[in-house]
């Protein structure tokens, strides 16, 4: 079983924990340079984890368990104006990003108001390309009942944020409902806006673990890393990709930032040791995104193997 | 504490969470925006059934235009007047009417805050800045920031010395309007 967690430390040596998660069998999902500071998004091997352990305290780096790593979560807001943006949605971007989880902001062009809120076709596709959203509302509990019809056809759990109590039954279409956000003009600072940020957290941990158990009632053909690490080699432009993280993992698949009509042969074609191609076991079609590669691994049960 | 003598948020339902949260959230905009200390009176009344929002403030006025005497020394010298200038914030403003005053060529800037200015005519009366004006506009963008974002229906009577701000989702009658001032003059009198 492979261990999600987070390394912080200096770039100095940073190759040597590269080098061992590769010995051991791990993928690196991630890699931060920030000046002198790197941080790197690991999967590892859970039994191998005492070594990684030892040689991240020889090099004075931090390890924590990063729960939510490999995957892709969505933060909407209502729209991109100064109403709601940045404090919290920031502030919960960040939250979700320290977890190991890859955040994108989403504004929607005509979520606000009460009776006008609205979502077009574009924008739930492209929520639904995350592994769960987050939908962060105002102040007011008649606005946040009727907004249910923003989120009421995406597909991935939906985690809603606002300010009043409201018990769950009320918003049937939501995979939780975390109260005491709503609309606020500060930076979270105050010890109960920490945590309530914790428990949008833990809401999204519990909405992914819940889509990770029905993956496995189905299991994918491969896993998303070894489809990463596959495509990375094989198709090698991908580095040179302007994107922050040119390849970004989802539970069920991956994105790969190179074009589409110029890319997609090459990433359909890219084998495995098995002997399999990744057009064989996966769906690969246009992202919403940009001109991005979207890659969906099929379940066992359409191709009728796992390896 | 409230900076203000009087702030009165009244709602109707059940949205007693959002006003007090609107409450917090105006403080926070107008603190940043720096206008708290110029409004005495606020009263905000909230009907999301409807949906309206409505703000109406009671200003302390009395803010005097900024002259140039206020931003730095006026002194005579040879040939004409030197301006000291003490608060470099209002630098450019203060260029700006001594050009259309005196014409460019006239306003000599020998060092950063000192300006010569060849001419017999004191500067030291001229008006840099009208302050008064720029806080109403100023208090306009505030109340936008502060009304929910998808109220883009509004109104705003800016007067002497308050001002009565409405925003809806929908558009709004004369009656409405002034059902609404009717409202607010009820909570002023409770």
């Amino acid at each position: 079983m492979l261990e999600p967690v987070m390394f912080t430390g200096g770039v100095y040596k940073h190759d040597l924990v590269i080098e061992m998660i590769e010995d051991l069998g791990g993928y690196v999902l991630q890699k931060n340079v920030t000046q002198s500071e790197i941080i790197l998004l690991l999967l590892v091997p859970s039994e191998d984890m005492k070594s990684l352990q030892a040689l991240v305290k020889e090099l004075r780096g931090e390890l924590v368990r990063a729960p939510l790593a490999g995957t892709e979560v969505a933060v909407i807001t209502p729209t991109l104006a100064i109403h709601h943006l940045p404090h919290l949605a920031c502030d919960i971007a960040e939250y979700l990003r320290r977890n190991g989880t890859k955040t994108n902001m989403i504004g929607l062009s005509r979520g606000v108001g009460r009776e006008i809120a609205q979502i077009n076709e574009y924008e739930v596709d492209l929520v639904n390309e995350h592994d769960a959203a987050v939908f962060i509302f105002g102040n007011f509990v008649d606005c946040i009942r009727k907004k249910e019809s923003l989120y009421r056809n995406i597909d991935v759990p939906v985690v809603v944020t606002g300010g009043p109590e409201i018990p769950k039954e009320e918003l049937p279409y939501a995979f939780e409902y975390v109260s005491a956000v709503g609309r606020i003009a500060h930076r979270a600072r105050k010890a109960s806006e920490l945590g309530m940020l914790d428990r949008i957290v833990s809401a999204v941990g519990r909405a992914l673990d819940q889509t990770r158990e029905e993956i496995a009632k189905d299991p994918l053909t491969t896993s998303p890393p070894r489809v990463m690490d596959a495509v990375r080699e094989q198709v090698p432009e991908v580095e040179y990709s302007f994107s922050p993280l040119p390849i970004a993992l989802n539970l069920n698949g991956i994105r790969v930032k190179l074009p589409y009509g110029q890319f997609k042969d090459r990433v359909r074609d890219v084998t495995f040791d098995e002997g399999v191609s990744l057009g064989e076991i996966a769906t690969i079609s246009p992202s919403r995104m940009k001109e991005y590669i979207l890659v969906r691994i099929r379940p066992s049960s359409e191709t009728g193997f796992v390896f | 504490m409230d900076p203000m003598e009087v702030f009165k948020v009244e709602f109707t339902g059940e949205e007693e969470f959002g006003a007090r949260k609107y409450r917090e959230l105006i403080m926070d905009i107008l603190q940043d925006l720096g206008l708290i200390r110029s409004i005495g009176r606020l009263y905000v009344y909230i009907d999301i059934k409807r949906p309206v929002f409505v703000v109406y403030g009671l200003l302390r006025t009395g803010v005097p235009p900024l002259r140039v005497r206020d931003v730095g020394d006026v002194l005579k010298v040879e040939g004409g007047y030197q301006v000291k200038v003490n608060d470099e914030v209002h630098m450019s403003k203060l260029l700006q009417v001594l050009w259309e005053t005196y014409g460019r060529e006239r306003v000599d800037q020998p060092q950063r805050d000192t300006l010569i200015i060849a001419s017999d005519k004191d500067p030291a009366d001229l008006v840099v800045a009208d302050l008064e004006n720029e806080f109403r506009q100023d208090l306009t963008d505030g109340l936008i920031r502060i009304a929910p974002e998808g109220f883009r229906n509004r109104k705003n009577e800016m007067g002497k010395d308050s001002f009565f701000f409405v925003a809806a989702e929908e558009g709004f009658s004369p009656e409405l309007i002034s059902e609404l001032k009717e409202k607010i003059r009820s909570m002023e009198n409770a």
